[in-house]
């Protein structure tokens, strides 16, 4: 319902009970605040948006007035202005004359407040407050004397990071905000207390004194490290990165973004990294230039294809690269014959790959999980994984009070109320098993034979009918299947598993990929069974089965092959390795890498290149490289393309990586991406059991090559682990 | 028949007479001018478009690089355009110092043009004299602002500093023994004013010594007189301003028929000329500069007996005082916000003009409400009157084109800006 | 009869003696030279001369990395990199200034909250090749260090009016 109201003299009409600085807001009237943050509750506790309201007999604060029917608002009267000012001096009357050397300068409400809505001269003469500061742990710097008692990051701790971590202690003067106990703020999305913090009190430990907000650029970008794709800021001076911030984007990760995409650029200047191409020769390791590596490249490639086969070449590319690298890696490879082309370095069981859809993912936007009702999480410590994923998944419980099932093989730490968990440590099969069982008897669904052997043994509790049940009573409801689960053996099976579950409660069936961009890898056909866009082709190896037998030819695009691929570090695939020509096309090299590389094409970090990702729900963000190629090396996409060239593959002259992406763009028509999310029918007796294997997943910041390497993360408690 | 062509002759941009890099393509019959084609632009740095990317205050360092023999006049316009925008108030003092800097710096550029004019026309010994009064003005300069030439002295909102109550003194050495020495420092045992008020006390004898070397010297007169004729309505159509109009007959005057800062409450007269000849602008300029002598005295005793602020004292303009900013949270935030950000100068748009020792000095400023303007232009006299210079000298021999550049009081720095 | 005036007073070449008196005149008066560079012409204590860093008198140096001269220099002659110290204080890894750019205008000094970087006297600096007219901090410091007395002096002079 809309009521009248009227803003410094215009006229308008407003939704009844909005908050009247949500209204002016959306007019463009700037209203000065500090507590109030639009993605917060509201607690009207730093008085800087009074506002007058006609009739009122003191001035209202604006996020804590809701707009009633003839309401008259002035928020740049005199009487406002007067309120607004003598507001401002009461906050700025303990601050620290510290501008000079904090890192909030230039970008800091409390100045541009000062200046806008201040007195230009201080009449306080008496001392100072100062109050002792606290540490925060490797990422966040704090300096408390410049407090403003917001509650802004005290709000962010209990309504989205879902951890009261940070508190006020202490009454008026004495007010201290603080972690009650001395200790590190653990929560994986604690960045965001830095954005938030309108004053200096709260900055980024690692940025800490590196570069003024006024000098550096601004660059748009996306979050590569998992599947969310968060929308970011990376803030370069003079072409090198100095921090990344949240950038809004309120269908995916409102003002939030991670830890491991906030301080992942930490890694970039890793002393890994290589800048010139290297031949292995005779066991001594060669720089030579480009051309000589791309044609010694093309030459082992050919020989290799040309004396054993095109069976012999296998490809193998990080679930980060983009589009474009993915497309170009594999018409290489299968303009070579081989179909031997994979970027699921964190799953061991292809069996049901046939049934997966355009691409796994979720046919929703990402904000839309926090529109569910009902949500069953598989396999998956969905916090360390997807911590933007986890914190839509916390919005549904709060603001729908969804139920949330957790079937997992270990009790994992959630953030939100979860209404029924198991946690079976000997096999996650088991659970499912059971909540499949209570579906068919309930139902009395038609099953086969097989199927109905398997879930027999299932032992049903009353925890499992409940959730079956909450899934049932509504339409909003989610099967998530997470990365935890693509690790096991029997994954194959969790996914069919799910998929029935979802089907049969009319539940909509999510899968969260390991990597950036897996839903790129599987659009431009950088999986084993297909080709681009779902073109069906003969089945080529998957990442595990390239290591079952020798190949002559590997080409390993940013891959630590010992520490991204499950069984990577087994004596076996280094030995695979070690005997076939290993291309590395590839960041960072360590000294084990070369052991058993031949050839090093030194690669642009994926700041320095141009590209499309594309995130779990189908939106594809395009970036432009925020920073040159440094020194020698080269974007990936243009490495591919030479190669191409040079391999005599037909249709490689790309002049431009949009040239390459409006060509996969092209195949894949105008599918729309959400609805081809269709899963495939699964057989269900398609998949023998297996017995389960279990592989401890890679931890928060363990994902890939340059998360690994941001030592502010490593030394977190998470990356301690 | 062989075709007769007038010869093209290449004057400047290196020639000494061109007062900078003019450069002039002089076709000539004999030693007649026919035609002379000015070609400007050797000097052209962008300051305009320079100013669009720089704070407010950031550009008033450009402003002395304009015109750069009457610095503090440059900075004034662009200063009182700002200021006309944000709608500060100057403080009655600082007007005053500024009237009084415009008029040291009107003695400046006409010391200057006097000496070079003189020197291209042939006169050597004038330059030295000028040059030795312009040393005691350049050394006012330098105790007021730090710089003996690009002062960047004034500011929207006032002027930086107040005058300093001493002056530098010569010191000892063994070619100037204690006794010359304390000679030397006579003028300078007291303040700024003190000293310019000796100055001002010297002054109307150094130009009585001027004008006993030129103005009935007959190689003067026969150099200057009936030479780059413009007739008032002329004068008028071609844009001229300051004294190139003024030598016309037109009795215009900035400072008189639109007075800014202090200027209605000081008494000068307007000199103007009769034939609009180079020597009738000639005699204007030198009777402004006693007229400029004559402000100046008025200026330092109403200086004398009026202290008080220098600048705005508003805080979203004026930069505190360092004390202050040291001290006090509220002024040190103001101080780190100007210095980086500057100030948000309301939108709209703005045109103020001063009168420059050359003419109409305006600076129009269009701004967007931004911390930057969005369009600076610049209005400087030398390039209307260089326009001019085809009509002046047509007709006449190539000796005398020196003294019409000489006459139109030519700087490069405003023309290319 | 003013004709006839005229014509004597043109024929005897009046005007031209007036003039040559005049130089005849400061043909015998008292000399004004300075011998410079021995000797040197008075400067104000507002000199905006070659840039100097200071120090603190324990010897830290005053500069915190704040960039406000960085920032506010019209023609982007400084460079300033900045770095938390191993005792964890603001501090510069580089500073520099490129005096081929610098229209020493003074505004690094009246933005510095410190008083580290100044404008001090000297103007007779030369370089024989660019590099030696890029000063680093290392030099910037070298020069506050030499002159020091003189800087605190002059800004003791001046701190009055600003």
């Amino acid at each position: 319902m809309n009521v009248n109201i009227e803003i410094n003299g215009k006229e308008l009409q407003a939704e009844n009970g909005k908050m009247l600085i949500e209204v002016t807001d959306e007019l463009g009237i700037t209203v000065p605040r500090f507590c109030y943050h639009k993605n917060l509750s509201v607690s009207a506790n730093c008085r800087m948006c009074l506002v007058e309201v006609e009739k009122a007999p003191k001035p209202m604060p604006a996020c804590a007035t809701p707009v009633t029917e003839g309401m008259k608002v002035f928020t740049h009267s005199p009487k406002a202005l007067a309120a607004q000012k003598a507001v401002m001096e009461f906050l700025l009357i303990n601050h620290p004359l510290d501008c000079p050397v904090c890192d909030q300068g230039g970008e800091c409400d409390l100045q541009d407040f000062s200046i806008g809505y201040g007195e230009g001269k201080s009449q306080y003469v008496e001392a100072k407050r100062v109050i002792k500061d606290k540490d925060y742990g490797p990422l966040v710097a704090t300096e408390m004397t410049r407090c403003i008692h917001c509650t802004r990051c005290v709000r962010f701790g209990q309504e989205i990071a879902g951890i009261r971590e940070i508190g006020a202690t202490g009454r008026g003067e004495n007010m201290e905000i603080g972690t009650y106990i001395e200790k590190s703020i653990d929560s994986e999305l604690s960045g965001n207390i830095i954005d938030i913090c309108p004053v200096g009190a709260l900055t980024s430990k690692p940025f800490r004194f590196h570069a003024r907000a006024w000098e550096m650029q601004k660059h748009n970008g996306v979050a590569v490290h998992d599947c969310t794709g968060s929308n970011v800021e990376f803030h370069t001076l003079r072409g090198e990165i100095q921090r990344i911030i949240a950038r809004e984007n309120q269908d995916i990760n409102d003002s939030w973004i991670s830890d491991r995409d906030r301080y992942s650029y930490l890694g970039l200047n890793n002393e890994d990294r290589i800048f010139k191409p290297m031949i292995k020769k005779s066991g001594n390791w060669e720089t030579v230039d480009w051309e000589e590596a791309l044609n010694f490249t093309a030459e082992v490639i050919k020989n290799g294809v040309g004396t054993i086969g095109p069976d012999s070449l296998a490809t193998l590319v990080s679930p980060n690269a983009t589009l474009e690298e993915f497309y170009l890696a594999q018409k290489v490879t299968r303009g070579l014959g081989s179909h031997n082309i994979d970027h699921r370095l964190q799953q061991v069981d292809f069996r049901a790959q046939e049934s997966d859809p355009l691409y796994p993912g979720l046919k929703m936007s990402v904000k839309q999980i926090s529109e569910q009702n009902a949500i069953l999480l598989i396999g998956s410590n969905i916090r360390k994984e997807q911590p933007i994923i986890a914190h839509q998944v916390r919005q549904a419980t709060i603001i729908n009070n969804a139920k949330i099932s957790l079937v997992n093989t270990q009790h994992y730490e959630m953030n939100f109320n979860v209404s029924a968990e198991f946690a079976d440590d000997a096999n996650i099969l088991n659970n499912l098993l059971a909540l499949a069982k209570v579906l068919v008897q309930k139902d009395k669904i038609d099953v086969d034979k097989a199927f109905s052997k398997l879930i027999s043994s299932a032992k049903v509790t009353d925890n499992h009918e409940q959730t079956i049940a909450e899934l049932k009573t509504d339409e909003d409801s989610l099967v998530i299947v997470g990365n935890t689960a693509q690790t096991m053996s029997n994954y194959s099976q969790i996914k069919i598993i799910a998929s029935f579950i979802a089907t049969n409660t009319n539940s909509q069936l999510a899968i969260l990929t390991h990597g950036g961009n897996s839903a790129s890898a599987y659009i431009a056909g950088a999986v084993p069974h297909r080709g681009p866009c779902n073109q069906v082709e003969e089945n080529g190896l998957t990442a595990q089965e390239m290591f079952n037998k020798d190949l002559t030819t590997y080409i390993i695009q940013n891959i630590e092959i010992e520490k991204d691929l499950i069984g990577g570090d087994s004596e076996e695939v280094i030995n695979h390795l070690t005997k076939a020509n290993t291309i590395l096309i590839s960041s960072f090299v360590t000294d084990k890498m070369k052991e058993y590389a031949t050839i090093i094409l030194p690669a642009a970090i994926y700041t320095e290149s141009s590209g499309t990702y594309i995130n779990v729900s189908g939106t594809h963000q395009s970036m432009n490289a925020i920073t040159e190629a440094k020194a020698d090396s080269k974007p990936v996409w243009k490495i591919w393309r030479v190669l191409g060239n040079l391999l005599n593959i037909n249709n490689m002259d790309y002049m431009s990586s949009e040239e390459v992406k409006d060509e996969v763009l092209d195949i894949l028509g105008d599918k729309d991406m959400q609805s081809s999310i269709n899963w495939m029918d699964f057989e269900l007796d398609q998949v023998s059991n297996r017995a389960e294997y279990k592989v401890k997943p890679l931890g928060i910041y363990a994902v890939d090559s340059i998360v690994r390497r941001a030592d502010a993360l490593q030394r977190t408690a998470d990356g301690q682990q | 028949m062989a075709e007769i062509r007038n010869y093209t002759l290449n004057f400047g941009p290196q020639h000494p007479a061109a007062h900078g890099v003019l450069r002039l393509i002089l076709e000539l019959d004999g030693e007649v001018v026919q035609r002379a084609d000015p070609h400007i632009g050797l000097l052209h740095r962008g300051t305009e478009k320079l100013a669009e990317q720089r704070t407010y205050n950031q550009s008033i360092g450009y402003m002395d690089r304009l015109d750069y023999v009457s610095m503090m006049c440059n900075e004034h316009a662009y200063c009182m355009t700002i200021e006309k925008l944000l709608g500060v108030e100057v403080p009655e003092r600082a007007q005053y110092i500024r009237v009084m800097f415009d008029e040291v710096t009107r003695i400046l550029n006409h010391l200057m043009w006097l000496g070079t004019h003189a020197l291209d026309v042939g006169a050597m010994t004038m330059f030295l004299y000028c040059f030795r009064e312009r040393e005691d003005l350049m050394d006012a300069y330098e105790a007021v602002s730090g710089a003996r030439m690009h002062a960047s002295y004034y500011r929207p909102g006032g002027v930086y500093r107040d005058l300093p109550d001493s002056m530098p003194q010569y010191e000892e050495s063994q070619w100037h023994t204690r006794a010359q020495v304390e000679e030397n420092n006579k003028n300078r045992q007291g303040s700024l004013l003190d000293f310019l008020h000796d100055f001002t006390e010297r002054f109307d004898t150094y130009v009585d010594e001027y004008e006993q070397l030129l103005t009935n010297n007959r190689i003067w007169k026969q150099r200057l007189v009936d030479i780059g004729v413009v007739d008032a309505e002329r004068a008028k159509q071609l844009g001229f301003t300051g004294p190139m109009l003024r030598g016309s007959g037109i009795a215009w005057d900035l400072r008189k028929s639109q007075p800014y800062e202090v200027y209605d409450k000081l008494e000068f007269d307007i000199p103007i000329g009769t034939n609009g000849d180079c020597y009738d602008r000639y005699l204007v300029r030198v009777e402004e500069m006693r007229q400029s002598n004559r402000l100046i005295k008025q200026c330092i005793s109403w200086l004398r007996d009026n202290p008080g602020p220098v600048m705005s004292d508003d805080p979203k303009v004026a930069a505190p005082h360092r004390e202050e900013m040291k001290e006090d949270m509220e002024s040190l935030i103001h101080h780190f916000k100007l210095f980086t950000e500057g100030y948000p100068v309301p939108e709209g748009q703005a045109y103020c003009a001063v009168e420059h020792p050359k003419g109409e000095f305006g600076t129009y400023i269009i701004s967007d409400g931004a911390n930057k303007p969005f369009r600076l232009k610049i209005r400087a006299p030398g390039f209307a009157h260089i326009s001019a210079m085809d009509e002046m000298v047509a007709g006449h021999m190539i000796a005398d084109v020196v003294t019409v550049i000489g006459t139109m009081d030519i700087v490069f720095g405003e023309i290319d800006r | 009869m003013r004709a006839l005036t005229q014509f004597f007073k043109s024929l005897f070449l009046l005007e031209l003696f007036k003039g040559l008196s005049l130089t005849g005149r400061y043909l015998f008066a008292k000399k004004f030279t300075v011998q410079y560079p021995e000797e040197k012409t008075p400067q104000s204590f507002r000199f905006r001369g070659l840039h100097a860093l200071r120090r603190y008198q324990n010897g830290e140096e005053r500069c915190i990395a704040c960039k406000l001269c960085e920032a506010v220099c019209p023609a982007m002659a400084i460079t300033i990199e900045s770095e938390e110290r191993a005792d964890g204080t603001r501090r510069t890894k580089k500073y520099d200034i490129d005096l081929t750019k610098c229209i020493f205008c003074g505004f690094c000094e009246e933005s510095c909250p410190v008083d580290s970087i100044v404008e001090t006297r000297i103007f007779e600096y030369h370089g024989e090749e660019r590099e030696d007219l890029y000063m680093t901090k290392e030099k910037l410091l070298a020069v506050g260090d030499k002159y020091e007395s003189q800087i605190s002096k002059d800004r003791g002079e001046d701190a009055s009016y600003r």
